[in-house]
This record gives C-alpha cells, structure tokens and sequence, in this order.
C-alpha cells in the first residue's frame, strides 16, 4: 500500500479546496470518476495484489465521499484535521441552555406518541430541529472560515445532538406511518 | 489465480479471444443462466426449450435429479424432493426448523448448527442441494455456448445477510464454477434495463421473487450505477401468496388434515390458480389429489386480491423505508418489475399508485436478473472496454461488534457503499486483561440477542495493563461481494488477530476442498494434466500483462536495475513454461508475482493520481523524472 495516498487528506483527494462549504456536483463527478478508475471491478482479471490494492483504494474513495457528502461528518472531519478528535469533541462542556432545550424538544418528541393526533405535532417538531440544525451549520461554516475553532467545535457539538434527535424523530414518524 | 481459462496441455490459450461469461440467477422457485449473444442477453434454453429451471431436487434415486424431472416426483416423495431450498440457505437448524416442518422435510439430528436434510442420498445441506442446482445451469451453459465457462456472476438477494452469501458462494464453488462476483438481484435487474434505455435518473427495482422481496433505489447518472439504498423481507415472496390461497382453501374444504404430497399438490394448485387470475376474472382450482374427494373449487380475481393485500401493504413498508434511506430529492423516474407475481395486476396496481409511476415490464420479469447478470459477468470477464458501466453497490445490513452489555456497536452502518473499510478503537474493561474477545454481529437492532451472529475471534498477547488503557483497533473490511473481514490489532505491542467471516452454520474451506475433490471424476493423471495446464495458464496470464504493463509504464515507473530484474524474471519463466514441472511453474510465477507487486501499486497509484486529482499525465511524467 502507497502511504503517501493514505495521507492525504479527503479533500485533496478529491482535489477540492479544504472547508465546510463543498460543491456537491464537483464532489459527485470526482467521486464517480475515480470508482470509474478504482472500483475491483476494474481488476476483475488481474493479480491477487492488484485486486487487494483495488478494495482498499476504492474502499478508501467511498469513505473520503460519505464522510464529505454530509454537513455533520464533514464538520468532524474537519476538526479532525486540526487536531481535534471525536472524544476530545465529546468531552467538552455543552451550555446549559442548550442542553434545557435538547431536553424539552425530546420530551416533546417521547410525549407525541401518546396524542390523538400526532402527526402534525411531530412535523413541528422535525422541522424545529432542522432549523437548528441549519443555524449550527452556519455557526460552524463562519467560525470555521474565522479561524474560531473553539466556537466551531461547539457548533459541531450541538450539530452532533441535533442530528440524534432529528433521527429520532423521523424514526418516530416512520412508525407512527406504518401502525 | 486459477480455473480462468482451461486449455489442453501443450496449447497456448489464444490471446484476446472472447470470454465466455454467464449470468445466474438462483431463485427460490426457479433458476436461470444467461450470456450475452451479439451484445444482447438471452437466457439460455434447456433441450425442451424452456429458459427457467424450476430450484427442484429430487433425490429418490440416490442421485440427484434437477428441475421437472424433480418437480413431477415431489408428490410422491415429498421429503426425497427439496423445493424452495434458498430460504434455508446460512441459516441455523434452529432457525430452520418450524419453515422445515412446514414443507414437510426431515431434518438430519444430530449436526450441531448446520442444516441437513436426510434424503435417500444421505444428509445434504442446503449448499450442496444449491450446487446441485446450479451445476445442472453450469453444464447447459457448456454445452450452449461450447465450452468452458471462464467466470460467473451469481445474484443473490439484495436482502441476503453475510451467511447467506457466504454459502451462496461456496454452493457455486461446489458446482465447479468461477464465480466473478455476487451481485445482488435488483442491482442486476437495474443493469438489465439499464443497458435497454441508458437513461439517467433514479430507478426503484421491485422484487417480489419466489421467496425473498427485495426493494432498491439505484440512481444511473455519468455511467455510474450507484445504489442508494436497499431493503426488504427475506421471509416474504410469491411462495407465500401461494401459501395464502392454499390455506384458504383448506379453510374453505373444511380444514382437512392433508399429508405431504397433498399439501405440496395444493400449493402447486394454487401457484396456477395466482397465475391464471393475472388475466381470468375467476378459475376453477382443482382439486383432485388433494382432498379425498376431489373436485374444485372456484377462486376469483376478488378473492385473491383480498388474501394478497395485506401482504402486499407489507411490501410498501419497506419501499417507504428505503425511500427514507436513499434520501433523494423528488420521487422515483422509473419503477421496474422484477419477479413473476410482479405479473399480478393488483401488485402492480398498488406499487404503481405507491411511487405515483406505472411500473415498468418490457423485459421479462422472470428473466431480466439472469440477463442483468450476464451484463456484469461479461463486463467483469473483460470483454467489454473500460470505461463501461460500473456499478457501486451497498450493504443491506449494519456490521457491528458486541461490547459490554450486550450492546452492539455499529461499525458499517447500512447501505455503506462497497467495498467499504471502517475502523474504531475500543479497550480493556479490566484491570491486567490481556486477550478480547471479538463478536462479530449483523443487524439494526440495539442488543445483541436480536441480530445474527456471525463470528468470534479472540485476540491475545495484549500486555496487561490498567482498565482502559490498552488501545485496541478494529477494522472491518468488505469487499465488493458484501463480504467480510475482520482484523484487531493492539496499537501498543502490534498484537494482531484476523478472521475472514464464515458462518457458524456453513462450510468450511477444508469441507469445500473435500467435497470438490470428491465430485471430480477425473483420474489422477487428468488432475495433473490439468493442474498443469492451470499453472501454465497462469503463468502466461501473468507475463502477458506484465509485458504489456511494462511498455506502458517500464520507463516511467521503474529503475533501469529494477526493469532489468523484472525481465529476468520473466525471461527465467517463460523458458519454464513449456516444461512439465507444474510446482516449478507455479513457484516461479507466485515468485514472479512478488517481485512484481511493487511495480503493480505504483501503476495504481499513478491511475488513482490521475482520476482523483485531475493531474495530467504530463505532470506525472515530470514528477516520476525527478
């Protein structure tokens, strides 16, 4: 194995400038271009080592395009790239504030099951978290172009809860579909 | 490598000469094989005529006897006939149990885990019912195409877990085949159509097979098939909706108790009954054989639609949750069709008013994963250009790892595209602990109870150290087949264990090897002229793409030293080709191979440097100067 691929980062990878904003189309055609190139079905008829070689290259491709499709995994990768691990993230404090209103939202959400009419309810409630959502995003992308790490990595943190709850929430609505 | 291409001992393989690729789908209720005939694919006929190989074994005889043949004997020797033997593939006796009772087959006691059914031709599992199956496909493919088959793509459901892959696998090894790759059977559907439109959108494939429903969303778009997520039931199929109406109208007659061949008459009944039903408004099931005093019974198109719907409502659970998954903007471009209920108007109906899209059948339903399958095995064989197609697949299940508690940890989370590697690190829970043992799980549920258990492995020689202090990496690897592996290793001292995922309920490779050897009629001295001819093969493979690597790339990507020794090799084997000696050939061509794998990644790395970062070639060439 090459390490000097390994070493590269995500986005040089996929020779694009490093940051939280990514131009999707441009992350896509790349990502398809270098399974076009990488994939093991490109080796199908070559050596064992070739082959090898093609499952870790293309498995590392689809890594490096999951984490940077999505705004919470890239944000992570991110800080990451500055030093800043996951547990180190996960040990920071969280204000206050914020984690009063994490818990009435999910108190809202463990509640709804038992309304008469939920429904509309729950999508209040979904589209609450997306906003904030959307707002920690933005949190994140100015202090990440600021240079502000600390105010990112909280801003990454909150964007980690909300994301939790925002599956929860569609995981509710899924099965209040199906009853 | 070996079995790519058999040639007579003392004749070169022609270079550059079309392979011969097939496509197989092994279904629940029937199978078929494919291959591509002027660019187009067609299932291949038996001698009668017929494309589709009803997934049949009779064993009454002591040998096995596959398809019609079976199907007409099952009455008659319901346990001595296996049908629908997919369902029991990777799974547990325990687990197989009450679906054995209920078609009325004999379990073998005694083997711990594994399923086997006592047949007259001794304890079988279903692998080896499989391989049964598919080597009556694999010699209709010799004989159609005249020849030797040079690779396979087998379809699986795209639902199928680890196991069951795992013994779909071993069961087309069994059967003497090459096997390319596992493709799942939407995906291959999706190829299928694919090919006919190359139109680019996002695609929803259908799949009420035999025994399995299968549902995918596929988006084709810059010649690249990526599936975006896939999900199912794989204890739902058109088996079932048989099963409905047989049981409704054993409730109709009274609810007589029916022995075996009965009940296998009345499900055979009822699968022509759901068949007419797709154009008659209403038939006359018959029933002669099946109750003592025979005659029919009426079934309308009311009736059927009535018992099917509910199971049908348990299909568009799934397709709604696979929606969800693939997260796509706006709905579906196109719906397909893929499996024969698929043919029944309400299924259509519904599916149709489901994705707000009138689903597409212009390909057979029963024949477009065979022919999808061909497509892949063709590309794979390398017959077509690069550049074609190319298709990214997902896993359907999470792969995890038991920790304290019973808990699972999820370390490649569903629809992760493949081959995917992923690594977390985890640590001792006490003080001095100097082994982890590792429990390898597939499932989405939180607690280990609820998922499948796939393996355990344990790793030893950590030094022992405070609770929490030792740092342990796991890596889970899967490769395009959706197979796994799985490697830890202690970060401090480099401890190391690995485990390639068998299923605790299938073969292993030492029982394959066996089982291969005893199904070879060849004589000893045909084994060593073909061993023979398989080293050569190989070693002729290996410098001919050597050589042409070589001028490519030689100058650029090698020392004169290193170019210079390289060809020595080279020159040293292809003297010892023509020989006799097959050890002497393989040793030189495995050393060969070595010495030239630091030449193959460089020329991997130059193509990723290419398609990732957009150099050019000229850039390239500077800096490789340098």
């Amino acid at each position: 194995m090459s390490q000097a691929e390994f070493q590269r980062n995500y986005f040089e990878l996929f020779d694009l400038p490093v940051g939280f904003e990514v131009d999707q189309q441009q992350l896509g055609t790349r990502y398809r271009q270098a399974q076009g190139e990488l994939h093991p079905d490109r080796y199908a008829g070559a050596s064992a080592h070739e082959q090898r070689l093609a499952v870790q290259y293309s498995a590392l491709v689809n890594q490096a395009y999951a984490t940077l499709r999505t705004p919470l995994s890239r944000a992570i990768y991110l800080l990451e790239l500055r030093g800043i691990s996951q547990q180190e993230l996960t040990s920071q404090p969280v204000d206050g504030g914020f984690l009063i209103m994490q818990m009435e939202l999910r108190e809202k959400l463990e509640t709804s099951a038992d309304l008469v009419d939920p429904e509309p309810v729950l999508e209040h409630l979904i589209a609450e978290i997306s906003q904030d959502i959307a707002a920690e995003q933005a949190r994140f992308g100015s202090s990440w172009v600021a240079e502000e790490l600390t105010r990112a990595s909280s801003a990454c943190i909150k964007m980690q809860y909300l994301d939790k709850l925002l599956r929860e929430a569609e995981q509710t609505e899924a099965n209040l579909l199906e009853r | 490598m070996a079995l790519l291409q058999i040639a007579e001992p003392g004749q070169s393989p022609m270079p550059h000469q079309v392979k011969r690729a097939i496509g197989i789908d092994l279904g629940t209720t029937n199978s078929l094989v494919a291959t591509l005939r002027g660019g187009r694919p067609v299932a291949l006929p038996d001698e009668a005529g017929s494309v589709m190989l009803p997934s049949v074994v009779n064993y009454s005889s002591g040998a096995a006897r596959v398809g019609e043949t079976a199907v007409a004997l099952a009455a008659q020797y319901p346990a001595d006939t296996l049908m629908s033997i997919k369902r029991f593939m990777g799974r547990g006796r325990e687990d197989a149990a009450s679906d054995a009772a209920r078609s009325h087959y004999q379990l073998a006691a005694g083997s711990e885990g594994l399923v086997r059914f006592s047949t007259s031709a001794g304890d079988l599992s279903p692998i080896e019912v499989s391989a049964d199956i598919l080597r009556e496909l694999h010699e209709r493919a010799v004989s159609t195409v005249g020849g030797e088959i040079d690779g396979a793509v087998i379809t699986v459901p795209a639902y199928f877990d680890e196991p069951q892959r795992q013994a779909t696998k071993d069961a087309a090894t069994l059967a003497g085949l090459k096997v390319l790759r596992l493709l799942n059977e939407p995906t291959a559907a999706a190829v299928a159509y694919g090919l006919d439109s190359a139109e680019e959108g996002v695609i929803a494939i259908y799949d009420l097979g035999g025994g399995t429903f299968d549902i995918s969303i596929l988006r084709l778009y810059e010649g690249v098939f990526e599936v975006l997520a896939t999900g199912g039931d794989t204890a739902l199929g058109g088996d079932d909706l048989d099963a409905v109406i047989a049981e409704w109208v054993v409730q109709q007659s009274g609810d007589p108790e029916l022995a075996g061949g009965q009940f296998r008459q009345l499900l055979a009944a009822s699968r022509r009954a759901k068949e007419q039903l797709s154009d008659a408004d209403s038939v006359a099931l018959d029933l002669t054989g099946v109750l003592p005093a025979g005659g029919s019974i009426t079934v309308s198109r009311e009736t059927l639609e009535t018992l099917i719907h509910p199971m049908i409502k348990r299909t568009l659970r799934a397709c709604r949750q696979c929606l969800r998954d693939a997260d796509i903007e706006g709905g579906v471009d196109n719906v397909v069709m893929v499996g024969g209920s698929t043919r029944v108007p309400l299924v259509r109906e519904v599916v149709g008013d489901f994705f707000k899209r009138a689903p597409l059948t212009d390909i057979d339903p029963d024949q477009v994963v065979a022919m999808g399958a061909a497509i892949q095995a063709d590309i794979l064989v390398g017959n077509r250009p690069e550049g074609d197609l190319l298709l990214l697949d997902v896993i359907p299940l999470s792969l995890g790892l038991e920790t304290m508690g019973s808990m699972v940890e999820k370390i490649v989370p569903r629809n992760t595209t493949i081959p995917a590697s992923r690594a977390q690190e985890f640590t001792t829970y006490k003080d001095g602990q100097t082994a982890l043992a590792l429990h390898i799980v597939q499932g989405e549920r939180e607690m280990v109870s609820d998922c499948r258990s796939l393996a355990h492995f344990e790793l030893r020689g950590i030094p022992p150290m405070v609770a929490g202090a030792a740092r342990i990496r796991v890596t889970f690897q899967v490769d395009a087949d959706g197979l796994l592996n799985v490697e830890a290793r202690e970060e401090v001292t480099g401890a190391q264990a690995s485990i390639t995922v068998k299923p605790s309920f299938g073969l292993s490779d030492d029982q394959i090897t066996e089982m291969l050897q005893a199904s070879f009629t060849f004589a000893d001295e045909d084994m060593q002229s073909r061993q023979l001819a398989e080293q050569r093969l190989s070693a002729w493979q290996l410098l001919e793409g050597l050589k042409s690597a070589l001028e490519v790339d030689g100058d650029a990507l090698l020392s004169p030293a290193e170019r210079d020794e390289l060809s020595d090799q080279m020159t040293r084997l292809q003297a010892l080709i023509e020989s006799d000696d097959a050890d002497a050939i393989r040793q030189k061509t495995d050393a060969l191979g070595r010495r030239s794998e630091a030449f193959a990644t460089r020329r991997m790395d130059r193509s990723i440097r290419e398609a990732l970062a957009g150099v050019s070639l000229d850039a390239l060439d500077e800096e490789a100067k340098q």
